[in-house]
């Protein structure tokens, strides 16, 4: 059974600690949803799991079925079985998609695929996503819209069928028909056995894929850990609660206009607004 | 290009079309070409560069009748110790001409690779538009790049652009390739790709498109 273990896991960007002992478990088959206020250090535990240069790792440890993840490269972690659907995909002038496909697809491979094998493969999985195929002769995400990019990420890990998959704000710039399309794809991996590792700031896209559990990073340490019912607290009343019951101080992000209401929960954010008008 | 004479002038005649294919494999030397372009005529030039050595290639592109325009792209792959220059240079000497040159270069082991040209709107040359592109990848500690387009504008009623940049491949673009279980040196090697290869666009010659693939790939 595969699992990804991460412990006490300390990592700095630019000599600013960002996580401060994280603790978490993904096992094959479980889907995690990864809550916390905006600048708490959600993105970058993910980013420090795939092995993001721009971020250190200063103390702690990640494991993948017992694998050191911390003392490979990101392509051996990604030949492990990680995967990371990335919030802002790169664009990469000039690059054909097809062709960057192929070149990760074969890199999980002893032998390459045959052509007649990649094509189908690839058509289906285009077909599957509600992508145009002519979209795989354009360059890679150059010029793709925000939904586009976000779809083309899902394709990826419908490609390379990862143990644990982590969704950095997937559904963000999907309209409802590619959140459907985006979720039914999850859902075929959740059924893989593949584990699930989800950013989100909506419960829309929560409600869709069924987390089994769920956990909040406050402070760069997780906060709160338990069931999928502490997304629907977190959807109605935002972060205060923790505050309240845990007696944990949010610390509010670097520059950013905040208020105490509003600490970073799109959700209460939005319901802020809609109040207001 | 060793079939190209050292210095060579030519001039597109009125509402003529032109194009000029470039190809260099092996060694590289000094060159000017100087074209003049008549009235409603059309220049488009392009430059796939793969040879070692040392010199200057001057182009210098006078747009001296309304209407005329010329689009110039170059691809060049520094290896070894060569030192290249390039001076692709425009003047808009009437009104109402348009212009597009864009440089593309690499410079890698102890290369040494200089783009420079100026973009020049003579005075009177009202509805004019100019771009200067030049991009240089600096792929290792000894290499060198020196992108320095110049414009120089003496009448208003234009357009006007240049952009020049000189750096390391960038490492989100590795990242993310690499995250996909692409190895460091295979993501470099498309990410070189991808920038050299869009010259082929610009070649007719099916024979020429293949002998320029094989260059890229064995180049990089």
């Amino acid at each position: 059974m595969s699992q990804l273990v991460i412990k006490n896991l300390e990592v700095a960007v630019k000599d600013k600690k960002i996580l401060r002992g994280v603790t978490l478990t993904v096992n094959e088959g479980e889907t995690l949803a990864l809550l916390g206020p905006n600048g708490h250090g959600k993105s970058t535990l993910l980013a420090a799991i795939m092995g993001n240069p721009a971020f250190q790792v200063t103390g702690g440890g990640i494991q993948l079925d017992g694998q050191d993840l911390l003392k490979m490269t990101p392509d051996l972690r990604s030949k492990a079985g990680i995967f990371l659907a990335m919030q802002y995909p790169s664009e990469i002038p000039g690059l054909n998609s097809a062709d960057f496909l192929k070149s990760a697809m074969n890199a999980h491979r002893q032998k390459p695929m045959s052509l007649f094998e990649f094509y189908n493969a690839l058509q289906n999985a285009y077909k599957d996503m509600g992508i145009p195929f002519e979209m795989s002769k354009r360059n890679l995400n150059e010029g793709f819209s925000g939904g586009e990019k976000k779809r083309n990420e899902i394709l990826q890990m419908r490609l390379l069928q990862p143990k644990i998959a982590m969704l950095d704000e997937i559904d963000s710039g999907l309209d409802v028909d590619a959140m459907q399309i985006v979720a039914e794809a999850i859902e075929k991996e959740q059924k893989r056995g593949a584990g699930f590792l989800i950013i989100s700031h909506y419960a829309r896209l929560y409600n869709m894929v069924h987390p089994t559990k769920a956990a909040v990073l406050i402070n760069g340490r997780i906060a709160v850990e338990g069931g999928p019912e502490i997304i629907s607290r977190i959807d109605a009343d935002g972060y205060e609660w923790i505050k309240d019951e845990l007696g944990i101080e949010i610390e509010k992000e670097e520059g950013g206009p905040m208020n105490t209401l509003s600490i970073g929960s799109c959700a209460t954010k939005e319901r802020l607004n809609n109040g207001k008008k | 290009m060793d079939d190209i004479p050292t210095s060579l002038t030519y001039t597109v005649n009125e509402g003529e079309n032109v194009h000029l294919n470039i190809v260099s494999f092996k060694d590289f030397s000094d060159r000017t070409i100087d074209i003049k372009v008549l009235s409603n005529g059309s220049f488009e030039g392009a430059f796939a560069d793969f040879s070692r050595g040392n010199g200057r290639f001057i182009l210098n592109i006078h747009l001296i009748g309304e209407g005329a325009k010329c689009h110039w792209s170059l691809a060049s792959l520094n290896n070894g110790s060569s030192e290249k220059h390039f001076d692709t240079s425009v003047f808009h000497e009437v009104p109402h001409t348009e212009a597009l040159m864009s440089n593309y270069g690499i410079a890698r082991d102890n290369g040494r690779l200089f783009f420079a040209g100026v973009s020049e709107i003579r005075q009177g040359s009202h509805k004019t538009k100019t771009r200067q592109e030049s991009k240089i990848i600096v792929f290792d500690p000894k290499a060198f790049g020196r992108a320095s387009p110049i414009l120089r504008i003496g009448e208003n009623d234009v357009e006007a652009s240049h952009a020049a940049v000189v750096g390391r491949l960038n490492s989100a673009h590795l990242f993310y390739l690499e995250s996909r279980g692409i190895s460091e040196e295979e993501a470099k090697r498309l990410i070189t790709l991808g920038y050299l290869r869009p010259i082929e666009n610009f070649f007719v010659d099916a024979s020429v498109i293949e002998r320029i693939e094989k260059a890229i790939e064995g180049g990089i």
